[in-house]
């Protein structure tokens, strides 16, 4: 075996480690370790390539070396299952992200769905280079050997952390809550090495520390130092990181996978290991794991996947989106593909790119390929690395003042009030902040500081302060796209049916559609397919400005706001649960029925949808049927407002529309009736059940008691329901009683009297509110005893002392304004009725309770009828046509008996006894009252 | 120094600064005496990479972004705002910035709703015109001017305080760097020498009253100092500055790190309460500083000096809090009887230790002001 070119390397750390450390052992194992890390790697048959991401300097390492190997199979850090997407990558414009999408689990735990992976790509990344390289050069095979998708979640821990699920702004958001997966994650394990390493290197971001020490200084190195130094790194990180680490665990058995992966493939395809190039994260590379190597160990099996149904797409990703899921300091993707578009320019190499790729630059033509150079023994790059200082890079005066002018003109066009003078400001200070830290090019980053010194002032004028310019200054967010011909067929279809409406809905901004259905039939489709989108995507992808869609309404304008391209992610989502749109709401639909939290009042609003979105039908009878199931096993009646109010009204959709209810109808309102019977005396007695629930169970039982009793329920059961209900709470004791005077079975001179004894009773005074509050809510279940409420209410404002009755007020007009819709006309209507109306009146008037209430005024008011009989006769006499028609309907002759003056004394007997008997009259009044 | 209740930073770290001139080799621009790299030492404090063979204590806590942008500011053309809320350090910064350029920090103008444009530029002695006549003797010359002429940096404290023609006084010494004297016949300009600079301060919180002119905006570069919420930081801070008034006040007095412990906690809650309210009468009116945590403490210590036994207690720290945070009678009264009540009351049965008696002396200092 030759001797390790690393040798003198070693020893110069060794000697270094027993100089500079107090305990020199650990060092030395780090040291040395890190030395032999690299031996290793440089020293395997099969070529490996270290990669970081987002590296330009790893771009840039990646073509020359393709240029120059020309490798016949390569390798890639990247879940097995999503090679067939990669194809597909040339219709997209980059950045996006290859997802791996599941919903249907089989082998996980239920509440972790759906699992969703994204591994985003980049145009300025090493991987995109091998991809773009493989896939277009003939006779190259192409073989991603990580771990498939399924065993990223089997290696998860139990309990991802779920802490942060809130949902991030804007382009931040574009991968959802994916797990992400990347190639050449390298970073420290453990914050206090990162922070270590920030402190020390004067630096605030780990973006800015890799630009600076890393990045740099690699970007012009030959390919071993390149090599060399990437694989340094790693080990390093791999040595200094927590003992007990799940993540490193992770990590170690991936390592075994792609090499247990990778020498299958060299023993099924004969392949000789020479013509292949692995490329991995240089954590990787770094790797001490027995399965290492051409040589070694065949001692890992492979688990197998689990049964869950993976479906795979491409998604829109961005450079924030990116920078979000993998923790990187904002702007840095930007910035990194900046500087790899400026080094490829710098460095005259030619990137590959993807035949047809959409939105990308393209090759140079006339780079031929030159003949595939054998690899050369390793030599000690790292010795010279290590020892030389850091060469700093020379200013770049042009792009410095070409910054400089841009951000003062994006300044002022932003509100700020900058000028030349700002530019030269920004110059001077980039290049001063520059020197303070140490290197002689000004970073992009010290350029931000600069240009926030400099421009920034007291307030930030418009939406994007000087920082976020920048940012956009220096490559800006760019977000990807996926090509028409690479969205699943779902998307296709929308895009088509859309196409009447004529917008370019594939573009990132807010399209106004409008649709004047009326004039233009065709578009009924499109407004069809546009009302289920709004029910199925987020919110502001698809907005109505004007229309709406409800049972027993037809669309004549509608207005819409589409930002379609911008939710193309949550477009493509959907095509993995359907081929069709409605087969996806159809899905979601009798999930959500099917849910074990699932209501009767959820089914309701799924019956509901059904028929508003896919036009009722057999499916619609389904959920149905499913609804009525639900009601007869529910054990509460806390929805049975919601599901008054939807059986209402799907009741009156089917009787405008059906000749007769649909089966499922009709078993609804029969389970209901004999439901609510059953649960009405345990519902007032219990607490938990409030006063509104109860309004709507008896609601439900009375306004649909005809239809029950015509379905073959039995009042009787009503009847004893009520009768067995015994509540404490006074809000439902009123209810109750509202309920028995429904039946018969109170008469209302006998409730008023109870409630004239409760305001007269002060023990009781204060919570008569309560009962008050009861009989608000019982307007819904019995209307008519409206106006005893109105009375009821004036009584409590004329008798309440003012500690019982302020207190109270609010809540009363708080009740009200909640379920104003219900209470509130007929509350306005009896009171116009019973009040009078103009001011004039109002010193006249006597509550007719009042009236009613005292005898001698009961008497008062029979013996004034007289004049206004009279009054009556002389009217009718003088306009004898209506009389005479009634006359004649009702089959009777017309003929007109000439009244004398005295107008009604020939009946003075009958007033008389009346007078002396007035009991009859007044039941007769009071019970004409209470209709 | 011994006889100074307060000595300038460059006469405090004078012997500091002697020893970081002698080592120091990097660039200076124009007249300074130490190299931005040696300035950001001094004021942050050195690190075993910087290589020194002694140790440089931190004075300054904050991000060192913000020392560093204020540097290079004053090596360019433009003046130095330091923008921020009372308490957050800002003189202090401009103070040890100005000490470490040119060894002289007391060349400072206060901004005040009396300030004048004499302030800025110069005045006569009127007994010396009478007897002399106007002349470059009896020309009485602002500490700006005075910065200008020796190629120095100035200070303008509270810069939003004075008055708006006040305030444009400036420009003219920022852009044009001399000041015209038309009384005088000749020798009637001074130029300012290389090295001059202003360093103003302004806080946020006077935002509105004089607001700075746009020109005026245009000279200066602003540099925004946070209120430090970093609670590691804030520590540090207030142990540094409290052993410093400890130090001049001649008190040898244990500060025990439970102690501060509870006031760095009790500032954190009431800054999240503050955060959260919706409307003024609902926040403290204190801007809950890092400073006015000082000023707490330095208060409690002096009242355990001189009428306690000379040992800091929790219930003194805990009415000095409430005298100190208690401004307006009702309303800041009901908030921190809320908080002592809500917060202070679980956290003492909860965590025990110096909290009841916190608690206690906390209750007892509301009931004595309300």
């Amino acid at each position: 075996m030759s001797p390790s070119p690393f040798g003198a390397l070693r020893e110069q750390l060794l000697d270094a480690a027993a100089a500079f450390a107090d305990d020199p052992g650990a060092l030395t194992g780090i040291l040395s370790g890190m030395v032999d890390d690299v031996d290793r790697a440089l020293a395997e048959k099969l070529e490996i390539f270290p990669v970081c991401h987002h590296s330009p300097a790893s771009g840039l390492a990646m073509v020359r070396r393709l240029r120059e190997k020309q490798p016949k199979v390569v390798y890639l850090e990247l879940c097995e299952d999503l090679q067939p997407l990669l194809t597909e990558l040339r219709r997209c414009r980059l950045p996006v992200a290859l997802q791996a999408f599941a919903s249907e689990l089989d082998g996980f735990p239920n509440e972790s769905g759906p699992l969703s992976v994204v591994a985003p790509v980049t145009e300025a990344s090493a991987e995109y280079q091998a991809i773009a390289y493989a896939l277009d050069t003939p006779g190259v095979e192409l073989v991603l050997v990580d771990r498939s998708v399924d065993h990223v979640f089997q290696w998860l821990p139990a309990e991802p952390d779920k802490s942060d699920k809130s949902e991030k702004p804007g382009e931040e958001a574009l991968h959802g809550d994916a797990v992400g997966v990347e190639i050449g994650d390298l970073r420290p394990r453990f914050a206090e090495l990162e922070a270590y390493l920030l402190h020390h290197g004067k630096v605030r971001h780990w973006s800015e520390w890799w630009d600076q020490y890393v990045e740099q200084p690699l970007v012009d190195a030959d390919y071993d130092t390149y090599r060399q130094v990437m694989v340094m790194i790693g080990s390093l990180f791999r040595r200094l990181r927590p003992n007990h680490d799940d993540r490193g665990d992770r990590d170690e058995a991936r390592e075994r996978y792609m090499w247990t992966r990778m020498r299958e493939h060299l023993t099924a395809s004969g392949t000789d290991p020479g013509d292949c190039l692995y490329v991995c994260g240089a954590f990787h590379a770094a790797s001490r794991v027995e399965e290492f190597g051409l040589s070694g160990a065949d001692t890992f099996e492979i688990a197998p996947r689990t049964a869950t149904r993976w479906l795979y797409g491409l998604i829109p990703s961005s450079h924030s989106a990116i920078e979000a899921q993998f923790g990187l300091a904002s702007g840095s993707v930007s910035i990194a593909a900046a500087t790899w578009a400026k080094a490829v320019q710098r460095h005259r190499v030619s990137p590959y790119v993807l035949e047809g790729q959409q939105g990308a630059k393209k090759p140079r033509k006339g780079t031929k390929a030159a003949a595939p150079v054998s690899r050369e023994p390793v030599v000690d790059r790292l010795s010279g690395f290590l020892a030389r200082p850091p060469v700093l890079d020379e200013l770049d005066e042009a792009e410095l003042l070409g910054w400089c002018v841009e951000i003062v003109r994006l300044a002022r066009r932003n509100g700020y009030l900058a000028s030349t003078a700002d530019a030269i400001a920004v110059f001077e200070t980039s290049i001063l902040l520059a020197g303070l830290r140490g290197r002689g090019r000004p970073t992009p980053y010290d350029f931000a500081d600069a240009a926030v010194t400099c421009i920034e002032k007291d307030t930030v004028p418009g939406r994007r302060d000087v920082r976020r310019l920048c940012e956009i200054l220096l490559g800006g967010d760019r977000i990807g796209q996926v090509g028409y011909e690479a969205m699943p067929p779902l998307a296709k279809d929308v895009y088509d049916r859309l196409k009447p409406l004529g917008l370019e809905l594939g573009t990132r901004k807010v399209h106004r559609a409008l649709l004047d259905l009326t004039a233009n039939p065709e578009l009924v489709p499109c407004s069809d397919l546009l009302w289920i989108l709004r029910r199925l995507m987020p919110e502001r992808a698809v907005r109505p400005i004007m229309g709406t869609r409800r049972l027993g309404e037809r669309p004549i304008q509608e207005s819409w706001d589409l930002a379609i391209g911008e939710y193309q992610r949550s477009l493509i989502e959907l095509g993995y649960e359907g081929v069709t749109i409605e087969q996806v709401l159809r899905g979601r639909l009798r999930q959500s029925v099917h849910d074990p939290k699932a209501t009767a009042a959820v089914a309701l609003q799924a019956v509901e949808d059904s028929i508003l979105y896919l036009g009722g039908g057999r499916f619609t009878d389904e959920l149905g049927e499913r609804a009525v199931e639900l009601l007869a096993a529910e054990r509460t009646v806390d929805d049975a407002p919601e599901v008054l109010r939807r059986i209402r009204g799907l009741l009156a959709h089917y009787r405008a529309t059906r000749p007769e209810l649909p089966e499922w109808c009709a078993s609804f309102v029969t389970t209901g009736y004999a439901h609510y019977c059953t649960l009405l005396p345990t519902a007032f007695t219990d607490e938990e059940t409030g006063v509104r629930q109860i309004a709507a169970m008896l609601g439900f039982l009375f306004t649909m008691e005809g239809l029950a009793l015509a379905l073959g329920c039995d009042r009787a059961q009503l009847e004893l329901a009520v009768r067995q209900s015994h509540p404490e709470a006074p809000a439902k004791t009123a209810l109750v009683w509202a309920a028995r005077n429904r039946l018969g079975l109170l008469p209302l001179a006998e409730l008023r009297s109870r409630c004239d004894e409760l305001l007269a009773n002060p023990l009781v005074v204060p919570t008569f509110p309560l009962y008050l509050s009861g009989f608000v809510q019982a307007l819904e279940p019995v209307p008519g005893l409206a106006p005893f409420t109105v009375e009821m209410i004036s009584k409590a404002f004329g008798a309440l002392p003012d500690a019982v009755l302020l207190p109270w007020l609010p809540k009363l007009i708080t009740t009200l304004r909640e379920h104003g819709q219900e209470h509130v006309p007929t509350l306005i209507r009896e009171a116009g009725r019973t009040f009078p109306a103009d001011l004039a009146s109002v010193d006249t008037w006597v509550p007719p309770w009042a009236v009613r209430a005292e005898p001698g005024t009961a008497k008062a008011s029979l013996t004034a009828v007289p004049p206004s009989a009279a009054e009556t006769a002389g009217l009718l006499a003088a306009h004898p046509a209506a009389c005479d028609a009634v006359a004649e309907l009702l089959g009777c002759e017309p003929g007109w008996r000439p009244t004398t003056p005295s107008g009604g004394a020939e009946h003075g007997e009958v007033m008389a006894l009346q007078a002396r008997y007035p009991g009859a009259a007044v039941a007769v009044a009071e019970l004409l009252g209470a209709r | 120094m011994s006889d100074m209740l307060r000595a300038p930073a460059e006469m405090k770290f004078a012997e500091e600064l002697d020893w970081l001139e002698s080592v120091d080799d990097g660039p200076k621009p124009f007249s300074w005496r130490l190299s931005p790299r040696m300035i950001r030492i001094f004021i942050l404090g050195s690190e075993r990479s910087d290589g020194l063979d002694r140790e440089i204590p931190q004075k300054w806590f904050g991000d060192r972004s913000f020392v560093e942008r204020s540097i290079v500011t004053l090596a360019s053309d433009r003046g130095l705002l330091l923008i921020g809320d009372p308490g957050t350090g800002k003189s202090w910064l401009a103070e040890l910035l100005a000490a470490a350029i040119c060894r002289n920090s007391t060349l400072v103008v206060q901004g005040t709703a009396g300030t004048t444009e004499d302030h800025i530029k110069y005045s006569w002695n009127v007994s010396m015109v009478i007897a002399k006549g106007q002349s470059r003797q009896s020309m009485i010359p602002s500490p700006i001017m005075t910065a200008m002429e020796q190629g120095v940096i100035g200070r303008f404290e509270e810069l939003t305080r004075s008055t708006s023609d006040v305030q444009d006084a400036l420009i003219s010494i920022l852009s044009e760097k001399y000041v015209s004297i038309p009384e005088l016949d000749d020798d009637n300009i001074v130029f300012a020498k290389p090295g001059f600079s202003i360093i103003a301060t302004a806080n946020s919180r006077d935002r509105g009253v004089n607001d700075l002119s746009s020109a005026l905006k245009r000279r200066f570069n602003f540099v925004r100092i946070p209120v430090v919420t970093n609670k590691r930081s804030e520590a540090e801070i207030v142990r540094f500055r409290t052993v410093e008034l400890l130090k001049r006040h001649r008190i040898e007095l244990e500060l025990p790190p439970t102690l501060l412990d509870i006031l760095l906690q009790s500032f954190a809650d009431l800054r999240t309460a503050a955060a959260s309210a919706g409307s003024d009468d609902e926040k403290l009116e204190s801007a809950l500083s890092t400073a006015e945590q000082i000023g707490v403490l330095e208060d409690a210590i002096l009242h355990s000096h001189f009428f306690g036994d000379r040992t800091l207690r929790a219930g003194t720290l805990a009415s000095s809090l409430v005298g100190s945070l208690a401004r307006r009678s009702p309303e800041d009264l009901a908030i921190l009887n809320k908080y002592w009540h809500g917060v202070v009351e679980p956290r003492s049965k909860k965590d025990g230790g110096e909290w009841p008696e916190f608690l206690e002396g906390g209750r007892q200092a509301i009931a004595t002001l309300s």
